[in-house]
């Protein structure tokens, strides 16, 4: 089983680029609850790892880059 | 790893009431038997229709285009036309045109764009600053609120539609009917359904909410899937009120209680039924606008009532009296005075 590379943290960013999080010991964290600890409701977001949509209930590896497309903007 | 509860594979959604977890084929699946539904439960199409889709270029209205398109496929009787409302607003409409264009050309559906200066001889960022100059009492989101559904109505007539499609979701509608019970405005709740204009004016061509039940999470999930997400570019004009502060608090309180927003649907569509038995908020019989003859609640429709007030539009002398009834402001030297 692939568990990430070891000991690098967990980037997190807007789609846009507007802003951007980094999250060290996060590997087994749930992506839902790493949102939650930088401020974002997971309710407000799609959560894409390395190019995969994921679940907010999905644990997270180190080294994981994660993009967020928020889910409230305009029709 | 959370995995599709019907094959197994990665899941890409969970729908946190039924605790069913979907890959992208079986989101897809669920997404569109949960649109089939609403279409069928609220009878929004008929057999033939010709489909007006008012697209904004965000992400949801690419996403019903998207999705009709398709459904069309299966449906003989059924045509797509997709119309796009270009306000004249600078830096903001360009980009979402691009993504319009682009999604419209790929699916090889037909398509119109029809600008405010088109119709109204200015653009929105004209009309603002005219107001300002004029000091009339509103934002812009009110001249564009006011023209852009305006222009739908007219435009989709135009083109011959029989329904026009918008792509208000679950969550655009329980903040709307949340923002309406604090401002105490019934008349507007009444109008929150899935379906409005069933026969009310010749004119006026019925308008439908086919996401009415979906949540916009997964018409966000649906449009990431489907490529057809935007690049986000924000309307230089748009507001920081209420809404966002609603829209926090609800979504809180989904992720505590999950079929929260349904259950405000389903509140919502009990109240309309209520409030249809109150006669003062049901009469409300739709007029012809003495001046441009497009349905309105009045006997001058608020559209021909802006552009008097801005001084765009001269107003024949016979309607001064029904102008100054309803408090218009009549800016001086604009009225017509040839018989
Ligand atoms: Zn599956
Ligand atoms: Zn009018």
């Amino acid at each position: 089983m692939y568990n990430g590379v070891i000991g690098l943290p967990v980037r997190i960013r807007l789609v846009d680029g507007s802003r951007e999080w980094v999250i060290e010991d996060a590997s087994g964290l749930e992506a839902g609850e790493a949102l939650r600890r930088v401020g974002l409701l997971s309710e407000e977001y799609i959560i894409v790892r390395n190019g995969e949509v994921i679940t907010p209930n999905e644990k997270l590896r180190d080294g994981d880059e994660i993009v967020l497309y928020p889910v409230v903007s305009g029709g | 790893m959370v995995n599709c509860s019907i094959c197994g594979r990665p899941a890409v959604y969970v729908n946190r009431i039924s605790g069913k977890a979907y890959c992208k084929k079986h989101f897809l699946e669920y997404f569109d038997k949960k649109v089939r539904r609403t279409i069928r439960k609220y009878k929004m199409f008929g057999k033939k229709e010709h489909i007006i889709v008012a697209v904004s270029g965000g992400k949801d209205s690419l996403s019903l285009l998207h999705y009709l398109h398709h459904l069309a496929e299966r449906v003989p009787g059924w045509k797509i036309t997709a119309l796009l409302i270009d306000e004249g607003i600078k830096g903001y409409r360009e980009e979402t045109i691009k993504d319009f264009k682009r999604v419209a050309e790929q699916l090889g559906v037909e398509y119109r764009i029809a600008g405010f200066k088109e119709y109204f001889g200015h653009t929105l960022d004209e009309i603002v600053l005219m107001g300002r100059e004029k000091k009339l009492p509103y934002q812009p989101c009110s001249y564009c609120g006011v023209f852009r559904r305006y222009l739908l109505n007219r435009v989709a007539r135009e083109l011959g539609g029989t329904v026009l499609a918008t792509a208000h979701n679950l969550d655009d509608i329980v903040q709307t009917y949340v923002m309406n019970i604090i401002n105490n405005s019934w008349d507007k709740i009444i109008r929150l359904g899935p379906v409005s204009g069933v026969s009310s004016h010749p004119k006026f061509i019925r308008r439908v909410k086919p996401f009415y039940e979906i949540l916009e999470k997964e018409t966000t999930l649906y449009s990431i899937l489907n490529n057809l997400y935007p690049k986000f570019v924000e309307c230089p004009y748009a507001p920081f009120n209420i809404r966002w502060t609603i829209r926090r608090m609800i979504n809180e309180l989904e992720e505590k209680y999950p079929g929260t927003k349904y259950s405000l649907l389903r509140s919502l569509l009990s109240i309309i039924e209520y409030l249809k038995k109150i006669p003062e908020l049901s009469k409300g019989e739709v007029k012809t606008c003495m001046i441009c003859g497009e349905p309105s609640a009045h006997e001058i429709c608020r559209a021909c009532i802006y552009r008097i007030e801005l001084g765009i539009l001269k107003p024949p002398k016979e309607v001064i009296p029904i102008l100054e009834n309803l408090g218009v402001r009549i800016p001086s030297g604009t009225v017509d005075q040839t018989e």
